[in-house]
């Protein structure tokens, strides 16, 4: 096959543990997000949009929906002869076979996948995080000062830096000095993204050594990033400016989907300049009856909503009965908030129910946002 | 489920006998309905859903629209080796003289699909009455019958000249085949099942009536060919003219309405694209209405139905209307009893208004991009 200058892995693995209900079922990449989306249209469409055409696919935590969802790749223009999407599950091999039991791990397993393509660059991505990125001036930062890795990187609050891998570059070329995964004490609040680009002969070699280094954890963050430091390989950033999420919590989840609301959001779905693409489910148009109150939502295909929506996101196929009132809340698709419930300040999983008269959720932000996992039933007295 | 008994032929190149400015640039088959959806999305789909994978669809003269909506015919399951979608090639100008819905002569120019068919039947239908329905248990009533033809039909509910009627007589057969339909007569719903053979056979017998419809040239020969009938008892909607196309759209502003042709079981797929929700600010006001993916609501709209992608600005007006593809209705403009077709742009404080019995239809504008 010809060389190809970057192709893509995408980290679709993860359980997505702190989002406890929504995720019992599904992987996290393949939770709806934004009312049509899942999480992984995000990675997926900023692949298309940058033109890169190769991407595998990493799954391993419940990946049944996520498979599905994917698919060959065609709803992102991802289906192409010799490229396209690759799903990589673990997999068995003469020697036995394993989990993936680390970011690394992952990839190092697939480096035949890697091989066959003949890349000069490597793109790693993770499948469930929500941001527009035009990989390619990535690339061209990471051609243009030659380097071995180079890690994308935006500025965080200083409250936060503590959550991330924080990065102390030089100021004038932005060559990476230290990196200190979750440091209790940051020095920097230069946040590491988890996007890299390598160069492919560079991340073989991390890997390979990384492979038979019994004391690793596997980790890019931990294990490999730090020790092309110590070796004193060419690591810089790439530093980014716009908007970029993480919704590893109930809490990010909920307010990261309120963001989308209101005039002119820093995110905007609508931008057609950078499409985000969705394998879409035919559903008619939604439907508001005679008495339905829609403020400020969004609202997808195939919802009826016959009560009070206000500041709310819709998935697709929901229904709010007559004189239900749904509030500051996520309805993920099918879910159904029956006639005179009063649902507020939560997140409905998918095809969750909340029976008639019932009423769920607290205005008081000092209580967490109510959740409702996928297909579960809520009925007075829960 | 695949369904190894039927490949479907469909009718798509012919117009309304009326004049509209919502078939100046498209064969009836590519007219837009229900926001997303165009009129042959709705025989493809019942195909689809009967397991049908071999669809052929005659083209009319005007075929752009219809075959960038086609495609590969992915949609509908028909991108695939065995089978699959067969663009067929029709008279010149299409069939507009009343009533006509499957000519001769179109089945004899494409005879090659029906020969080299495999499957015993075929499923034939229009594309201007709409309904879902299991085409797959209509097959097996046909098979079972061992009739040569089966004719669909339903219970007509208003008077309608532009349709077909069935005299009905002895177990199911049907005598004779009228035009003009009034309430509870028979309506055909322009959809049938005939044997492959048959149908071949038929292309022999009566070449020289290829100017005809089918049902035309074999009028006199019902009894022999054996026309079974299977009455459809949902709903079907008819669209002949811009009038009928109006009401039968706001007749769809009823959920109840709406989900007869709108199932789980039996999907109706059309062309996806990639639109973000509906969004509505706190200045919009909708009611009673059908909007789109990709919408925009700042603005009042109240019994409308609008296609994705339209915009109704703060302090906009629409009520009563059908707004399709890529409309704006800027600040302050008044959208009553129209149709307005794709990419209109009502200026700031403009009117555009029909009268309850007189819509207004606009004619699609060219896009900005």
């Amino acid at each position: 096959m010809a060389q190809k200058e970057c192709i893509a892995m995408l980290l679709a693995g993860g359980q997505g543990s702190r989002l406890m209900a929504l995720t019992s079922k599904i992987a996290k990449p393949a939770v709806s997000f934004g009312g049509k989306f899942r999480i992984i249209d995000f990675s997926l469409s900023n692949c298309a949009n940058s033109g890169i055409d190769t991407v595998g696919v990493l799954t391993q935590y419940r990946p049944y929906q996520l498979h599905e969802y994917v698919g060959s790749g065609r709803a992102w223009d991802l289906s192409e002869h010799g490229a396209g999407v690759s799903i990589l599950p673990p997999y068995a091999t003469q020697d036995g076979g394993a989990w993936y039991v680390g970011t690394a791990d992952a990839i190092t397993q697939n480096l035949d996948y890697i091989k066959s393509h003949d890349p000069k660059y490597v793109l790693i991505l993770s499948g469930d995080h929500l941001y527009r990125m035009d990989y390619r001036k990535m690339l061209e930062s990471h051609i243009a000062s030659n380097a071995d890795l180079t890690v994308s990187v935006m500025p965080v609050p200083w409250e936060e830096a503590s959550r991330f891998g924080i990065i102390t570059a030089n100021p004038g070329d932005g060559r990476i000095e230290k990196f200190t995964e979750k440091p209790e004490v940051p020095d920097s609040n230069l946040a590491s993204m988890g996007i890299y680009i390598f160069s492919t002969d560079v991340l073989v070699a991390a890997l390979e050594e990384d492979a038979i280094d019994q004391r690793s954890s596997h980790d890019f963050g931990k294990d490999i990033i730090p020790k092309l430091l110590g070796d004193g390989k060419r690591l810089f950033t790439y530093e980014f400016h716009g908007f970029w999420k993480d919704v590893g919590t109930i809490a990010s989840f909920h307010e990261t989907s309120m963001d989308l609301l209101g005039e002119n959001p820093e995110f905007d779905l609508f931008d057609k300049s950078f499409p985000i693409m969705s394998n879409d489910s035919t559903r008619p148009p939604h439907y508001i009856g005679p008495d339905g109150r829609v403020d400020d939502c969004l609202v997808s295909n195939g919802c009826r909503i016959l009560g009070s929506a206000r500041h709310s996101i819709l998935s697709t196929d929901c229904v709010v009965g007559e004189r239900a009132i749904v509030e500051d809340s996520v309805l993920l698709p099918g879910a159904i908030v029956k006639d005179g419930a009063h649902v507020v300040r939560a997140i409905l999983g998918e095809n969750a129910v909340v029976e008639e008269g019932v009423k769920l959720g607290s205005v008081d932000m000092t209580k967490d946002t109510a959740v409702v996992g996928n297909d579960v039933v809520i009925g007075k007295g829960e | 489920m695949i369904n190894r008994k039927a490949i479907g032929y469909i009718t798509a190149n012919y117009t309304s006998k009326e004049n509209s400015v919502l078939l100046e640039n498209r064969p009836l088959a590519s007219v837009p309905f229900m926001g997303r959806y165009r009129l042959i999305d709705f025989p493809l789909s019942n195909m689809m859903n009967a397991g049908i994978r071999t669809v052929g669809v005659v083209l009319p003269n005007n075929y752009r629209s219809l075959v960038d909506h086609l495609g590969s015919g992915r949609e509908w399951e028909l991108d695939r080796k065995k089978g699959g979608l067969f663009l067929l090639q029709g008279s010149a100008f299409g069939t507009a003289k009343k009533g006509m819905r499957f000519l001769l002569r179109d089945i004899i120019n494409n005879r090659m699909l029906f020969e080299r068919a495999t499957e015993p039947y075929v499923v034939m239908s229009a594309t201007n009455i709409v309904f879902n329905m299991n085409i797959a248990d209509v097959i097996d009533a046909h098979e079972r019958s061992g009739a040569g033809v089966t004719m669909i039909y339903k219970k007509c509910d208003r008077s309608l000249d532009d349709v077909g009627r069935l005299i009905i007589g002895d177990a199911g057969r049907v005598q004779s085949f009228e035009r003009g339909c009034n309430y509870g007569d028979n309506e055909f719903l322009d959809c049938f099942i005939i044997n492959r053979e048959l149908l071949l056979k038929i292309c022999d017998d009566y070449a020289s009536l290829d100017y005809l419809d089918v049902f035309e040239a074999t009028k006199n020969d019902y009894g022999r060919v054996d026309v079974c009938s299977y009455e459809f008892k949902g709903m079907a909607v008819g669209m002949f003219n811009e009038k009928t196309y109006y009401e039968r759209s706001m007749e769809m502003l009823n959920p109840d309405v709406m989900h007869q042709l709108f199932t789980h079981e039996r999907p109706i797929m059309t062309k996806a694209h990639d639109t973000p929700p509906a969004k509505y600010s706190s200045d919009s006001n909708a009611r009673n209405s059908f909007v789109s993916a990709g919408c925009r609501i700042d603005g009042s709209v109240l019994g409308s139905i609008l296609s994705r992608d339209v915009v109704v600005e703060k302090g906009a007006y629409v009520s009563n209307s059908i707004i399709m593809q890529g409309c704006v209705i800027k600040r302050g403009a008044r959208v009553e009893n129209a149709i307005l077709d794709k990419n209109n742009v009502v200026e700031p404080g403009t009117m555009v208004c029909g009268t309850p019995d007189h819509t207004l239809a606009v004619r699609k504008a060219p896009s900005e991009n």
